[in-house]
């Protein structure tokens, strides 16, 4: 018989994730263990216009007042309420009035956190930087209508980089520091707070056969929230190198990863972890204390997402388009990957949203029951603490004790996929498939 | 056999099954199958070890099986009739299975009422083409070594393709010249690709930022190759695109229509078709015209005119012939990058791996 009806969604926990895509549309992807799970689009805002293609976009999730940044390929940076897609604040960023937007598009958007400003009213401060090399900080208060907001004091500026073309910047966990690079700049550090350049990256020494290859970095981040020192890096010519800023200025450990561009580099919350996308929509996980490759993704279909999982003990997804963007919720085990046209979330599950996207970040306040509560840690916390606790219990064999946080993720999030696990009880400590554990083995042998 | 279909399906759940583990299958089917006999059947061809014996036994089972089906066809032929006859309603035809009407579902099948498609449509790169604001031109070049068929295709490509422009590949990188034909307003670029003197694959690149598809091509049949073939004229074709579903079809669909200018002269009579089945992208180039026949017979029309449009529905006279011209391929899409020709730091839109191929009833396009 040939097989003609659809293999069920396996679900995921409920959460709630923002799109961007060129078109300039914001779409809301919700996930509600009521409806089984399965992710949706649930509201979409703005009208598709190419000009308003989103090229950056940055979240402030705190629980009071959550402000959402997006950057635009017109130049302008609009605030939005996440919750509601209102139109809080809306800045064109001409600090350079003889550059046309188009040439001198935003690359990175930062919206802090921490509030700068003592004032009654909301304020936001937000980091921008451009292809060459602007960066501006700039304070705005946030009033209730777009237009009575203020931006309260002329942007402090500076210049990156003197020549090439910055692709990314980045914000540490506790929003004193900032990393830029791009194509033909090298990794800098700055400190916020002074406007000074603390490190600056020097290029990897010519290889045996004396063979130099450019600079040209697409995208980093701060391999642990509250550490600035270390940073993860990846590079157009498939490479993730890792830099400590107290050591050396030429990368700790350099890894090859496949051969197409590194598109995309996002820390996990344990502080060694940091999955990777790439230019052909391979998504994997390293472990930078050792520099293993922990999964391999291979964008397997649907029906085999199971055996695939077992066989390789990877990222299985649907994509083969380019990753563009890789976000962790900040509690929840669970990742999303936006690709050509689909967004996945630990590729469990997925959406086709129709455009090329070029953004995703999580909404961390979505609560199941639709109403903005506060997010208690229920049920998931326990998962959290569980991972936490596995991860202890092996130190030794890495590989395998994150394959099997990652397994329960999985378990955790599908309870409908586990018919082959569901004999026994306690999920924590699981008897495994024979096939599995034997290929793990395998692979660990690999590993050693 | 039957055991063995049996398997076969029951591999279908798990497509990385080991060889030992079907093995098992095999057997418990096996006994099921004896279990089953109650129709006084004897046991499978394949338990019987005499060669001889089993063939035979092999045989006589397909004879019944032949028989049977035939029987079959001939009671619902005769019910047919005695319907007709009796002036009743038919019984419902049934509806063959196919391997592309029980197509995995996709998600990404463009609706028709999706009006952000639409607005995805005017954003994109061949809108300009395709809004009819400028006119195509292509510039048709080669791999660095060409010979034989390479050249004879290109010849008839730019037959093909109105305001095609070919030049030789010389020795210059392919960036440099996508370069030369952004500033000489080329809208599109096709890198005919040959190995061993036959053309393999196809790179059509959108200009001056389109996107880069990669095609492998097969089965090319020239145009002197091809019995009773004709001679296509200089108008503008029509273009017949065809089955392009999804989302990454319709982009895939969108370059190729870029290729060909928007207004066809339809007193050429000369279609040039793409059609998608299968992920593979045939392409025929036909002349056609219509001729009126005294007799209603439809036989009487051209060789390979298997996929007419006739309409002999409402005029019966009118037959529309068809005459092939030539060249003849099937394109299968291998990549669709992002931007111009890139290797080395492109981005990819969509790339064919190998893991995606588990399953024969998923398609892409």
């Amino acid at each position: 018989m040939p097989r003609t009806t659809k293999v069920e969604c396996p679900g995921c926990p409920p959460i709630r994730a923002l799109t961007f895509d060129v078109l300039g549309l914001v779409k809301v992807v919700e996930a509600r263990s009521k409806q089984g799970g399965v992710p949706k689009v649930v509201e979409r805002w703005g009208d598709p216009d190419a000009s308003r293609c989103v090229l950056a976009a940055s979240i402030d999730d705190c629980k009071s007042d959550p402000l959402l940044a997006v950057a635009r390929k017109s130049g302008v940076v609009e605030v939005l309420s996440p919750l509601t897609g209102d139109l809080r604040v809306s800045i064109t960023n001409s600090c350079h009035p003889d550059l046309q937007p188009e040439d001198d598009t935003i690359v990175g958007l930062h919206i802090f956190k921490k509030q700068i400003l003592e004032s009654s009213f909301r304020s936001c401060t937000l980091l921008t930087c451009t292809t060459k090399g602007h960066a501006s900080m700039r304070s705005v208060e946030v009033l209730k209508s777009p237009h009575d907001s203020i931006s309260s004091d002329s942007p402090i500026t500076w210049n990156v980089c003197a020549a090439g073309n910055i692709l990314f910047s980045k914000v540490d966990g506790n929003e004193n520091y900032a990393i830029f690079g791009g194509k033909g700049v090298e990794l800098n550090v700055w400190d916020l707070d002074a406007c000074t350049k603390i490190w600056n990256a020097k290029s990897p020494a010519k290889n045996s056969l004396g063979i130099f290859t450019p600079t040209w970095f697409t995208s980093a981040t701060f391999l642990s929230n509250d550490d600035h020192r270390k940073i993860v890096a990846g590079t157009n010519n498939h490479q993730v190198r890792l830099y400590d800023i107290s050591s050396q200025r030429r990368p700790v450990m350099s890894m090859d990863f496949r051969e197409s561009p590194i598109k995309a580099v996002t820390e996990d919350l344990d502080g060694n972890t940091i999955y990777i996308g790439t230019g052909s929509g391979d998504l994997a996980a390293f472990d930078m204390r050792t520099g293993l490759n922990i999964y391999e993704t291979v964008s397997a279909p649907v029906e085999s997402l199971w055996a695939h999982w077992k066989l390789l003990g990877c990222f299985v997804g649907k994509c083969s388009g380019s990753i563009r963007s890789i976000a962790r919720h900040p509690e929840l085990p669970v990742l999303a990957s936006c690709g050509e046209y689909l967004v996945s979330c630990l590729v469990l599950v997925w959406v086709f949203l129709k455009q090329h996207l070029s953004n995703v970040v999580f909404d961390s306040n979505f609560n199941d029951e639709g109403a903005y509560s506060d997010y208690l840690t229920t049920s998931h916390g326990n998962v959290r603490t569980e991972l936490a606790s596995t991860a202890e219990d092996l130190p030794s064999n890495k590989a395998r004790d994150e394959d099997d946080t990652l397994d329960e993720d999985m378990e955790e999030s599908l309870p409908v996929k586990r018919k082959k696990a569901s004999k026994e009880h306690n999920p924590s400590k699981k008897l495994k498939p024979k096939k599995r554990s034997k290929k793990l083995d395998g692979k660990d042998f690999d590993a050693l | 056999m039957a055991g063995k279909r049996k398997k076969s399906d029951d591999g279908d759940e798990d497509g990385s099954k080991s060889n030992r583990k079907s093995f098992v299958v095999d057997g418990d089917d096996d006994s099921k199958q004896k279990k089953n006999g109650s129709k006084g059947q004897q046991l499978l061809p394949s338990t019987i070890k005499n060669k001889e014996k089993r063939s035979a036994v092999h045989a006589k089972l397909k004879q019944q099986k032949k028989l049977e089906k035939r029987k079959r066809a001939k009671t619902r032929d005769a019910a047919e009739k005695q319907a007709l006859e009796l002036g009743e309603e038919p019984p419902p035809k049934m509806i063959p299975r196919t391997i592309e009407n029980t197509r995995e579902l996709d998600e990404t099948v463009c609706k028709p009422d999706d009006e952000e498609l639409f607005a995805g449509n005017d954003a994109d790169e061949f809108c300009s083409v395709l809004k009819r604001e400028c006119n195509p031109k292509i510039l048709i070049t080669t791999c660095r070594f060409n010979s034989t068929r390479g050249p004879a295709f290109i010849s008839e490509l730019l037959t093909v393709i109105p305001n095609a422009h070919y030049f030789k590949r010389g020795t210059y990188d392919l960036k440099k010249i996508v370069e030369y034909g952004r500033t000489k307003d080329f809208t599109s670029l096709i890198v005919v690709h040959t190995n061993r003197r036959e053309p393999d694959a196809l790179l059509v690149i959108g200009l001056p930022d389109g996107p880069t598809a990669h095609f492998k091509l097969s089965k090319l049949v020239l145009r002197k190759d091809i019995k009773n073939h004709g001679n296509p004229t200089s108008h503008e074709p029509e273009l017949v695109l065809s089955n392009f579903t999804t989302r990454l079809g319709h982009r895939i669909g969108r370059l190729i229509q870029s290729l060909f200018p928007q207004s066809p002269n339809f007193r050429g009579r000369r279609v040039v078709t793409f059609h998608n089945q299968r992920d593979f992208i045939f392409f025929r180039h036909h002349r056609y015209i219509f001729e009126s026949k005294e007799t209603k017979q439809i036989d009487s029309k051209g060789k390979k005119g298997k996929d007419t449009k006739e309409e002999n529905g409402s005029q019966e006279k009118m037959v529309a012939r068809l005459q092939e011209c030539g060249p003849r391929f099937t394109l299968k899409l291998i990549s669709l990058q992002h931007g111009t020709f890139d290797t080395k730091s492109g981005e990819y839109e969509w790339v064919h791996k190998a893991e995606m191929d588990t399953s024969r009833r998923r398609f892409f396009l």
